[in-house]
């Protein structure tokens, strides 16, 4: 069976502006505990990449510059 | 920095290190296990592996509100302790280690407050205990809970104790004699393998959580930390452990669709309560147990349903106060939850629900066999916290139970050499993970959990039937099939929730196996087999152990050590008539 | 990377690359230096405080509070008069949870600060530190002109347990702020003298709830019989949670004569009221509480009907 992509919308998202990820901070990619998060290659800033939050926020919480905003999964809501 | 496609991209690549004292698990109870290990034997090496960051991992990830089972002198005793938890368990208990924890765990709430983690005072400096249960005083609260995990990072880095983060392990290394070799783990951003050889090894791998399914059906919204897959479970098992009384399930009462905890001991001591719809407290059941969740899946799903947290009748500034706690601490997302409905707790009560099904024996009682010094049947393999039997250990048994078993497994690494093991059994385990890698189509591991996972709340689920079990055992082999035939990945993140795949469907498996071997109903809700009603004290007065004989799961009974602290007739009586009250 | 870097060169290529030109490089540095936990990384993350960026020094203050000491809590000091009010109050966060008495001497000057603030914060240090010398300056303090730094000032003498401070303890339950009285209020369990008990008994009557709550249950607590009386006169609080408090010190003061009244509280519509109620007649098991009791063997609410029970039981085995 082939593969599709199902479109969700994520829980966790990241101010671009605040977000200091090209600068060397990986802060919030590393404390997650489901490592979901990434710096995207695009960009140079952090990003959601996997839909599996635990809504747990240590990621919001240890990020220096208050880049990281989370939301309740939409299912949970 | 490694930028991101490079990440998750599948690489080749095995390599071997070695230590003494390996912990697997960097929650609560593993960098307490690694910390008293090093302690123990400064000269030794301590390796501390986790899935996740050390940083962040676990149960308490983002902090905790509370001890629940703090026993301090002046306001419990460990004969006291002690005897409500047999009680609360249905006698099936094994004294010596929960009386050792009762004795020692003071000891680490003064090393834990050492360590920079604060815990509530009076305003002369003293710990502020409060009274929650009915008998026994055990609740320390946390106000700076969220403090938890910084301060054991820092004291693992300061104690030089080397981290593995982001390595899952899949498979312990067992040698001819069947004792503990190392273990096997592979990197989950680029899928290389480590072996790491160890004279010793720890297990502090956390709950089951990622059994049942969330009402919600968000596979990730579960109570326990979802990284907590069950691999404790299932490695412990395929090394030839023993597993105790998995048929005695986790089940938890909660915030519902937000499925986190639900805080009566934040609430408690503040004079809040779990009410019916009526605004009437309807538990009957003196302490946490199958039996507390038994009347409350009876309230839920009776007229007087449903079942709500009650803080309405507080003063404002109460209800705030708790507000302010349980948003900021242990689920902090808990308070834009709440903002989303529109839900103040002062003026309206809050809807609760009973979680999905888990092992888990922080709050309840099954897991991998372990003695009063948490050794599990296995030489040289210890385990410790929610994964380990010993009853209601919650986080102050995670540290207290990880601190002794990290002393005795220094000991037994000091007195031996490395076991040696199969290299064909490393080969063989990287073929069984990588092999979702293989293969250009297929299905993708979300899917197949979600499959388990909603057959796990459909035929699992307390009451427990007989016939719904055989055909739940009938499905998880299919789909144990579907996924070693089609199960494929993309990239090595995937991977992980691949391997995850299969300590979940062997957790379901267990679950289902040990439930239908105890022919009782036992501990309330966590095992009512609804074609067993009752309880049948003649037979069933035991442990029931679980583990893999000649490749075949094989459940036995084994005695209930004998009581340390006897209880009598009529103290065991009263709880029993209580029960009958509450179910008439 | 098989494990987390350990080791002196790590942290002196992180302080290296502290001197970066770009604020946010040395921001990430400091980030990395606080994880190593080495005690090699105070000293550059102390000189940080005084970065030219706030940012810096936001992180510097907020990474501080990772270590311990003189030489942290001195650099904090330096933060908690930084113009930038998140740097201030991070550096104020940070000493909250020194632990190490050498801690004490950092902050012991900055009481006498200009700003309220800054001698709010020092003080909140020095509540965890205990050091003797913090007595004076504590009580000192309690006559600061500001509230916030009041209530600081009293946890730090409550925390030293002076028999000397109760002159200054018992004029805090007088203040004009009603967060300090009750800190105050429970600050004075440690002591068993009479004049406690006197300032204690005062305070019943304090017009916020919450101060009259926390007396009632020191006065329980530290068992001062003389409060018997009016412990009993606060039963008929407007507050439901402050008789929930009388009642249970009146039950560990084993108050007879206050039994009547006590049983008013067993029909109130509150449940826990009831339930508190029905434990302290079994703690004080007097029979004339047998009636009272025996009507509520049925209450709707479980908890209620096990303290019911228990007290007659408690009863039973007093008189029988
Ligand atoms: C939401 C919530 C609230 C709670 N509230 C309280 C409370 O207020 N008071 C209280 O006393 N107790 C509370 N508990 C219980 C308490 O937190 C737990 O009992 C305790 O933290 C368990 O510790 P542990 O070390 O066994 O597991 P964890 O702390 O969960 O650690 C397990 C670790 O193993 C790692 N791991 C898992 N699989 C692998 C693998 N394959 N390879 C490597 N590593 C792996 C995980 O990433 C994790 O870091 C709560 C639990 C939850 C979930
Ligand atoms: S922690 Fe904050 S600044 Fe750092 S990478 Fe994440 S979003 Fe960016
Ligand atoms: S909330 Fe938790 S799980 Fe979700 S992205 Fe943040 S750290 Fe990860």
């Amino acid at each position: 069976m082939p593969l599709a992509n199902t479109p969700t919308s994520v829980p966790v998202l990241v101010d671009a502006e605040k977000c200091i990820a090209d600068k060397g901070c990986t802060v919030c990619v590393d404390v997650c505990p489901l490592d979901v998060l990434r710096i995207s290659e695009d960009t140079g800033k952090a990003y959601m990449k996997y839909d599996e939050c635990w809504y747990c926020m240590p990621c919001e919480a240890d990020c220096p510059t208050n880049a990281v905003t989370v939301t309740i999964p939409y299912l949970l809501r | 920095m490694q930028s991101d496609a490079r990440m998750d991209e599948i690489r080749d690549g095995l390599s071997e290190v070695e230590c003494d004292v390996l912990v697997l698990g960097g929650g609560t109870a593993g960098p307490m296990a690694a910390l008293r290990a090093k302690k123990k034997n400064p000269k030794a090496t301590v390796i501390l592996l986790e899935k996740a960051n050390v940083k962040r991992s676990g149960a308490i990830s983002m902090g905790m509100d509370g001890l629940n089972n703090a026993v301090i002198p002046g306001y419990a005793t460990p004969e006291q302790y002690t005897k409500e938890i047999t009680i609360a368990n249905d006698g099936i208990v094994d004294q010596a280690a929960v009386y050792k924890y009762a004795e020692n765990c003071y000891d680490i709430i003064q090393e834990l407050d050492r360590f920079g983690i604060r815990f509530q005072k009076d305003e002369n400096g003293e710990y502020d205990v409060k009274k929650v249960h009915h008998l026994g005083t055990y609740v320390l609260p946390m106000p700076n809970g969220e403090t938890v995990k910084k301060a054991l990072y820092r004291q693992l880095r300061r104690e030089r104790i080397l981290i593995s983060n982001r390595y899952m392990a899949t498979r312990l290394l067992t040698g001819p004699t069947g004792r503990v070799a190392g273990v096997i783990a592979f990197n989950t951003r680029t899928a290389e393998f480590i072996v790491v050889k160890a004279k010793a090894v720890i297990m502090c791998m956390g709950a089951a959580g990622r059994l049942g399914l969330p009402v919600s059906g968000y596979l990730y919204g579960t109570y326990e930390n979802p990284t907590n897959s069950g691999e404790g479970y299932a490695m412990a098992y395929h090394a030839g452990a023993a597993l105790a009384n998995l048929e005695c399930f986790q089940i938890n009462p909660l915030i519902k669709d937000y499925n986190g905890p639900s805080c009566a001991y934040v609430a408690g001591p503040f004079g809040g309560y779990t009410a019916n719809s009526r605004d009437e407290r309807f538990i009957e059941c003196d302490y946490w147990s199958g039996q507390m969740m038994q009347e409350f899946y009876q309230e839920l799903v009776s007229g007087k349903g449903p079942v709500y947290l009650k803080l309405n009748h507080l003063q404002p500034e109460t209800a705030e106060h708790i507000e302010d706690i349980l948003h900021k601490v242990e689920r902090p997302s808990r308070g834009r939850f709440h903002e989303n409905r529109g839900t103040r707790y002062a003026q309206s009560m809050i809807e609760m629900h009973i979680s999905e099904i888990g092992f888990c024996s922080g709050h309840s009682a099954s897991g991998v066999f372990v003695d009063d010094f948490a050794r599990t049947t296995v030489p040289g393999l210890y385990a410790a916290g929610d994964m380990a039997s010993v009853p209601h250990n919650y986080m102050l048994g995670a540290f207290t139970n990880g601190a002794i078993a990290g002393e005795d497994a220094m000991g037994f690494a000091d007195g031996h050499d490395f076991e040696s093991f199969d290299a064909g059994d490393v080969a063989a385990e990287q073929t069984r993970i990588m092999a979702p890698t293989t293969r250009e189509d297929g299905l993708p591991p979300n899917q197949i959990e979600y499959k388990v996972r909603r057959f796990v709340n459909d035929y699992l689920q307390p009451p427990k039937v007989t016939a719904k079990y055989e055909i739940a055992q009938r499905r998880f082999a299919e789909i144990r099939q579907d996924a070693e035939e089609r199960m494929m990945v993309r990239d090595a993140h995937e991977l992980m929730r691949a391997a995850e795949v299969w300590s979940i469907l062997d957790c379901a498996d267990m679950a289902a196996y040990a439930s239908l071997y105890r022919t009782e109903s036992r501990w309330g809700l966590y095992h009512m087999r609804a074609d067993y009603p009752e309880r049948d004290e003649d037979n069933w007065r035991c442990h029931v152990l679980l583990s893999k004989k000649d490749g075949e799961m094989h459940c036995e009974k084994r005695d209930v050590a004998p009581y340390i602290v006897p209880i009598s007739d009529e103290e065991m009586g009263a709880y029993y008539r209580q029960r009958i009250t509450a179910t008439a | 990377m098989m494990f987390e870097p350990v080791g002196d060169d790590e942290v002196e290529l992180l302080i290296e690359r502290l001197a970066d030109g770009d604020p946010e490089v040395r921001r990430v540095a400091l980030i990395e230096l606080a994880n190593t936990a080495q005690p090699e990384a105070v000293a550059p993350i102390a000189k940080a405080v005084e970065d030219p960026d706030a940012g810096v020094r936001l992180q510097a203050a907020i990474s501080l509070g990772e270590f311990d000491g003189f030489e942290a809590a001195e650099a904090l000091g330096i933060a908690l008069v930084d113009a930038d009010a998140r740097v201030a109050q991070a550096a104020s966060d940070s000493i909250a949870e020194l632990k190490a008495p050498e801690a004490a001497a950092a902050l012991l000057p900055l009481v006498e600060h200009v700003s309220g603030f800054v001698r709010a914060s020092a003080l909140r240090g020095l509540k965890a530190l205990r050091h003797p010398e913090a007595l004076a300056i504590g009580v000192k303090a309690m006559k600061d002109p500001e509230p916030g730094v009041r209530a600081q000032a009293v946890g730090v003498v409550g925390y030293l347990k002076a028999e000397e401070s109760l002159p200054a303890l018992i004029a805090a339950c007088r203040d004009a702020d009603a967060e300090v009285r009750r800190t105050a209020a429970g600050a004075l369990a440690f002591s068993k003298s009479p004049h406690a008990a006197d300032a204690l008994i005062g305070v019943l009557a304090d017009e916020g709830w919450a101060v009259r709550e926390c007396a009632a249950e020191t006065l329980g607590k530290s068992r001062f019989d003389q409060a018997r009386g009016p412990l009993a006169g606060l039963l008929d609080d407007d507050v439901w949670q402050v008789r929930v408090k009388a009642i249970r010190s009146l039950g560990q003061l084993k108050a007879k004569e206050a039994v009547d009244r006590i049983a008013q509280s067993l029909h109130h519509e509150v449940s826990n009221l009831r339930k508190e109620a029905a434990a302290a007649l079994g703690e004080i098991a007097d029979p004339a509480a047998l009636p009272h009791l025996e009507a509520l063997v049925n209450d709707p609410d479980p908890d209620v009907r096990k303290n019911v029970r228990w007290a007659l039981s408690r009863i039973g085995a007093a008189t029988g």
